[in-house]
Order: C-alpha cells, then sequence, then structure tokens
C-alpha cells in the first residue's frame, strides 16, 4: 500500500515537472499586463499610429493638447495618415525634422479635439532592472521589460558600400574588390569582385584603409563615384551607400533570427535601453514607467532583445525648440 | 561584554524584523502573478537589489573565435558556462571581468547533452562570485533574471539584464521568457534571492521560450565536470550502452522504455522501474546516468539498483556498445 502511494506522489510530480507556465502568466501574458493598470491606459492613449497607404510605418506619441506629434523622422517618411487607440483618424503634416537625434514633428489635422498629451518623466539615468511598457503596434495590448544596460552614446556608424577589399600592395594600379556582398549598395551599383578601385571621389586611393576612411566619412545615402579598372577600361560608377547593419548583418545569425531591424541604429547622442518585444514599425513611439510618465522615444530596433531609447531630457529639449523654431516664423 | 550585548542585540531585531514578513502575505514574485503596481514595484526593487553583487560575478569568454558569457562561482575563479561555449578541455582562453579586467583562464569539462561547462581562471584567490542555488529548488512559474555579455563585452553599455520566469524545467532543460541573444550562451540565470539557478544554453526561434541548463546539471556530474572530462555525442557512441529511456522524478529515475535486445533489457529491466543507483552511487538525473554508463568499456560489468513494486532490486549488467544497437 505504501509504495503505491509514492508511486501515485511521483506521477503527479511528474506531471508537475512538464507543464508549461500559461501564457497569461508570462512576462507579456494578459495576466501580467493588467497589473500594469493606468500607466497601460495611458500608454495606449498617447501612442499614435503613422500609416502609408494604410500601412503602419511608425509609431509617434501625442505632445500637446493641439495635436502634436513626435516620431522617428527616418521612419516615417511619406506619413500620409494617423489613428488612435479610440478608433479615430486624421490626416497628417510634416512640421520639423532633425538629424541628430532622427526625431519628427508632425500635426495632426481633423476636428479640433483637445488631444491627450504625454506627462514626462523627469529621471535622468534610468536604473537597470527598471520596468518600462510601451504600447504594442495595434494600440490595444502593451508590452512590458525592464531597462537592461547603461545609458550611454551611441557612436556613428558611417555609409558602407558592401564590399571586402584586398590588401593593397597586391595590385599596384589600384584596390581589389575581393567580394561584393549580394544585395548591397555596391552589387546594386554593379561593382564585381575582381574590380580594382583607382579613385575616391576623383582622389587616387592607394591603401584599402584610405578607402575605408574616405567612404567612411560618409553617411548611409549618401553618394560615392568610384574609378574602376576592370579589363583594362576605365569606369566610373555612382553608388548610393547603405547602412553597416543592413550591409553585414546578412552574416550575422544572430540578426537573421531577430527579424527586421530599424536601418539606422547608430550616431544617437544618448539611448537607454531595453528589452521589449517590438516590431520595427512600433519604433518612434513612447516608453514610460510604472507611473505611466514618458521616459522617452523608442528609437530603433536593433536586434531580437534590444530596443534603444532617446531619453526624455533629449526628446524635451528637441521639442523646445522645434516649437521655437516654428514660433519663429 | 558591551559589544557581546550589542551582538545579542542585533540577532533579536534580526528575528524581530523577520517575523513580520513570514506570517503576514507572500512576497510579489512569489504570487501566481503580479496583481497590482506595487506588486511590480516590489519585483522591481527585489530585482534592483540583487543586481549589483549579480553583475559583478559575471564574466565574458573570449575563446578566439568568439564570445559567451560565464558566471564566477567560487572566490578562486571556477566559472560555470555552457560547453559549446569552451568546445573542449584544456584550452586556454581569456575571460573578462565585470570591470573589463582581462585573466587567463583553461577550459575544464562538460557535457553536450545538457550543454553545461566549466572553466577556471588562473592565479587568483579573491574573485567576486556567486552563490549557486541547491538543486530541485526553482520550479516552472518562478521569477528569475538573465545576464550576460551579448556580443562580447562592452564596458560603456556594461552587463545586460533581462526579466522573465520559468515557464519549463524538464530533465535536463529549462526554459524561460527571459529574452537572450547570442554571446549571452553561458551567462547566469538567478532567482530571486540572488542565487544562480541555470546557465543560458540555446535561444528559440520563438524570442520568449530560450533554453537553460538547470543547476541540477552540474551538481550531478560536479566532480566529472571539474576533472576536465567533457561527454561529446561523439564518446557516446564509444562507451558502454545499457538501452533505457528514463524519466527523472525526485527519488530517482524512472524507467519509460528499454529497447530490445539491450543490455537493460537482458537483464530483466522494466518500464516502470525506478533507478536509484549504480555501483552504490546515487544517481540523481538522466545526464549522469548517460555519463557514468558511457565512461565504461562495452563488456564491463555495473550493478544497477532499482524499486520495483515496492521491493528493492539489483542486477549485474554487461553494458553493451551503442552502434551495435
Amino acid at each position: 500500500m505504501a509504495s503505491l502511494l509514492t508511486l501515485q506522489v511521483f506521477a503527479l510530480e511528474d506531471e508537475n515537472q512538464s507543464r508549461l507556465l500559461g501564457y497569461e502568466l508570462r512576462l507579456n501574458g494578459k495576466s501580467t499586463q493588467r497589473a500594469f493598470a493606468e500607466a497601460k491606459e495611458e500608454a495606449l492613449r498617447t501612442t499614435v499610429r503613422l500609416e502609408r497607404n494604410g500601412k503602419l510605418i511608425a509609431l509617434g506619441l501625442l505632445v500637446d493638447p493641439s495635436g502634436l506629434v513626435l516620431t522617428k523622422a527616418s521612419s516615417c517618411i511619406g506619413a500620409r495618415e494617423a489613428s488612435l487607440a479610440n478608433g479615430e483618424r486624421y490626416a497628417l503634416r510634416i512640421r520639423k525634422r532633425h538629424e541628430p537625434t532622427d526625431l519628427a514633428l508632425y500635426q495632426l489635422i481633423g476636428e479640433g479635439d483637445e488631444f491627450p498629451a504625454v506627462r514626462w518623466s523627469n529621471l535622468s539615468n534610468l536604473e537597470n532592472g527598471s520596468w518600462v511598457l510601451s504600447a504594442f503596434h495595434e494600440l490595444q495590448e502593451i508590452r512590458v521589460g525592464v531597462a537592461s544596460g547603461k545609458t550611454r552614446p551611441i557612436e556613428r556608424e558611417g555609409g558602407v558600400m558592401g564590399v571586402i577589399l584586398g590588401s593593397s600592395s597586391k595590385s599596384p594600379q589600384g584596390i581589389t574588390i575581393r567580394e561584393v556582398v549580394p544585395q548591397a549598395a555596391a552589387d546594386k551599383a554593379g561593382l564585381l569582385s575582381g574590380d580594382l578601385i583607382t579613385k575616391v571621389d576623383g582622389r587616387r586611393v592607394k591603401t584599402s584603409n584610405h578607402v575605408v576612411d574616405l567612404v567612411n566619412d560618409k553617411d548611409p545615402g549618401d553618394v560615392v563615384v568610384l574609378s574602376i579598372l576592370r579589363k583594362g577600361d576605365d569606369r566610373d560608377f555612382r553608388i548610393t551607400l547603405g547602412h553597416r547593419s543592413v550591409t553585414f548583418d546578412l552574416f550575422n545569425r544572430n540578426m537573421q533570427m531577430s527579424g527586421p531591424v530599424s536601418k539606422r541604429k547608430d550616431n544617437f547622442p544618448l539611448v537607454f535601453q531595453h528589452d521589449l518585444p517590438l516590431e520595427r514599425e512600433a519604433m518612434g513611439g513612447p516608453v514610460f514607467d510604472l507611473n505611466g510618465k514618458c521616459l522617452g522615444i523608442n528609437i530603433a530596433r536593433v536586434d531580437r532583445v534590444t530596443v534603444f531609447s532617446l531619453p526624455s531630457k533629449i526628446v524635451r529639449e528637441r521639442l523646445e525648440d522645434f516649437l521655437s523654431e516654428l514660433d519663429a516664423r | 561584554m558591551s559589544f557581546r550585548f550589542f551582538l545579542l542585540l542585533h540577532v533579536q531585531l534580526c528575528l524581530f524584523s523577520q517575523l513580520p514578513g513570514e506570517v503576514l502575505e507572500k512576497q510579489a514574485w512569489e504570487k501566481t502573478s503580479p496583481q497590482s503596481l506595487e506588486d511590480l514595484r516590489e519585483i522591481q526593487s527585489q530585482l534592483q537589489s540583487l543586481l549589483p553583487e549579480a553583475e559583478k560575478s559575471v564574466v565574458s569568454i573570449e575563446t578566439g573565435d568568439g564570445a559567451g558569457s560565464g558566471v564566477i562561482i567560487s572566490p578562486e575563479g571556477l566559472v560555470l558556462t555552457a560547453a559549446h561555449v569552451i568546445g573542449s578541455t584544456g584550452k586556454r582562453m581569456k575571460v573578462r571581468l565585470h570591470d573589463g579586467k582581462r585573466l587567463s583562464a583553461v577550459s575544464l569539462g562538460g557535457s553536450e547533452l545538457s550543454d553545461a561547462g566549466m572553466l577556471q581562471i588562473k592565479g587568483r584567490k579573491d574573485l567576486p562570485f556567486a552563490p549557486i542555488s541547491a538543486k530541485d529548488l526553482s520550479s516552472v512559474g518562478d521569477w528569475c533574471f538573465a545576464l550576460g555579455h551579448p556580443g562580447g563585452f562592452d564596458s560603456r553599455r556594461g552587463v545586460i539584464v533581462r526579466l522573465g520566469r520559468i515557464i519549463g524545467k524538464k530533465d535536463e532543460t529549462m526554459q524561460t521568457d527571459s529574452r537572450l541573444l547570442g554571446g549571452d550562451s553561458g551567462g547566469p540565470l538567478f532567482d530571486f534571492e540572488g542565487k544562480v539557478i541555470a546557465i543560458h544554453s540555446r535561444v528559440s526561434t520563438q524570442p520568449d521560450q530560450n533554453f537553460h541548463i538547470p543547476i541540477e546539471s552540474f551538481h550531478a556530474n560536479w566532480d566529472f565536470f571539474r576533472d576536465q572530462s567533457i561527454l561529446t555525442l561523439e564518446s557516446l557512441a564509444e562507451g558502454g550502452f545499457l538501452g533505457i529511456s528514463c524519466q527523472e522524478s525526485a527519488r530517482g529515475l524512472l524507467v519509460i522504455g528499454v529497447l530490445e535486445g539491450t543490455p537493460a533489457e537482458k537483464a530483466g529491466i522494466h518500464a516502470g522501474d525506478l533507478l536509484t543507483q549504480m555501483d552504490g552511487k546515487f544517481l540523481s538525473t538522466r545526464e549522469n546516468l548517460t555519463i557514468s554508463v558511457s565512461q565504461k568499456k562495452p563488456g564491463e560489468l555495473v550493478r544497477l539498483t532499482y524499486e520495483r513494486d515496492g521491493n528493492l532490486l539489483s542486477s549485474e549488467i554487461k553494458l553493451g556498445r551503442r552502434s551495435e544497437e
């Protein structure tokens, strides 16, 4: 009898061991989300969907009762329409852009409602492990997580062609292109492996480092002109430079598993980092603390576990500047 | 005299301050799920109180052909990590402490089954280290936090922290919804008492269902790993073979299947038998049994002790060869 009992206990324990935690109880489950109460409502009320041709391209945040919206500039090019969590739709007009912070200011155009506006956090340094939350892109749910790395500046990464260069000593006539990354800028411009680079923007080049330096001084989107020696013929190629992340991430297994990431994820004056599971199209939206105060703007989806956010201090300074530039006109 | 009195008083104060917490209610992280902002704040403040010490024990491991993470668990520099981070035994590598200092290390042992691995930092006796959990203390639903150096050491970014809960724990794997990235491999998973309960192993295609090596795997094979032995899938083919599959339970290994024509079948082992010992040593995990058996040669004899219908039985079994089956 005693042994039977112990066997039953085993069976129970075993079931226990192999059970999985229900989705609703997980970090981003519905049950956990409910605890965020007012902070959740605040996030949903002040986040805006920005659309182009009926497709979501970015989120933004309402910063003023008159319907001014801040968002990520490089994500929302061509945004025409906006919608709110309550279903209201508005036309959009761009007012201001600012390259260094990648922020843009839009105006919602419609009936003169009083719009809700975010309340700002004054926190200057978000401690690791602090709860953060943002609206999910449908504006029905939120996503929650924690600040996961130190607040810091993110250095600039220059534009890239997407080529691997040979050493310069091999050929006295120019720098050999050893490999061309498929689909990258150089490939699209028609460069081939084996081509020799003789000049960059009219300047003669002798070493591969020289080529790299000249190109890296330019930004993604800039054009560089390469003079190429191919089978004895001289030809010029115009290459529109790409983003380092997009060009070389193809080789990185982490990035293969990450899904779409932001094109621009470098060169920010200051960011904090968190682990919210947000899509690339959710960038430009606000991130909040437990009190529903806005900590900043999600400015880049870096990989499957990393989002960079511009802290509220930087965002508010930029907003002030935008507003005073508008007043001055 | 007065010092002693002070000590006594202090002990009493501690007791008093402990008591109300124990009798009143559960901590926020012990509830089925957080109910309020107050619960969330409590979880946050517990996490943030544990972080500074926990972070100091995390290392970035530079193997020469990549970077992983690990956690120091003794002042002499014994490091728990993943087998796929160290690769093989006796390899020289570098580790970077939380402050960026580079130290020499050598890989010890591990197992490709669970992915558990160990390495030893050389020439130090005063390193910051994390306490490890005893076995069987963590379970599904527990809150936890993952630390690591994804993409290698970065002083401006620091150690990365991610919060989650244990979503599954079975045999030699634990799953959490703590988010992980390559380079986190080998890093520690902590419970809400600040003890290491697992080591990061593999990322899942689902970002919120990642895999870890439970600390139980280290406890069960501690000496084997530390003494520079590694169980590779290759070495399994050459070692001894029993021919059973089993599940872990609190008192031993429950046999769930016996392959036809194998040594286990010939010796009369049945599904439902509860294996407790091999050659007089307690069997704590499936991996422990696999390692013990594979370290013997085909043809060698082992003595298995097991329970059946409340009776304690024991059989001597001549091991076979895996490739023959």
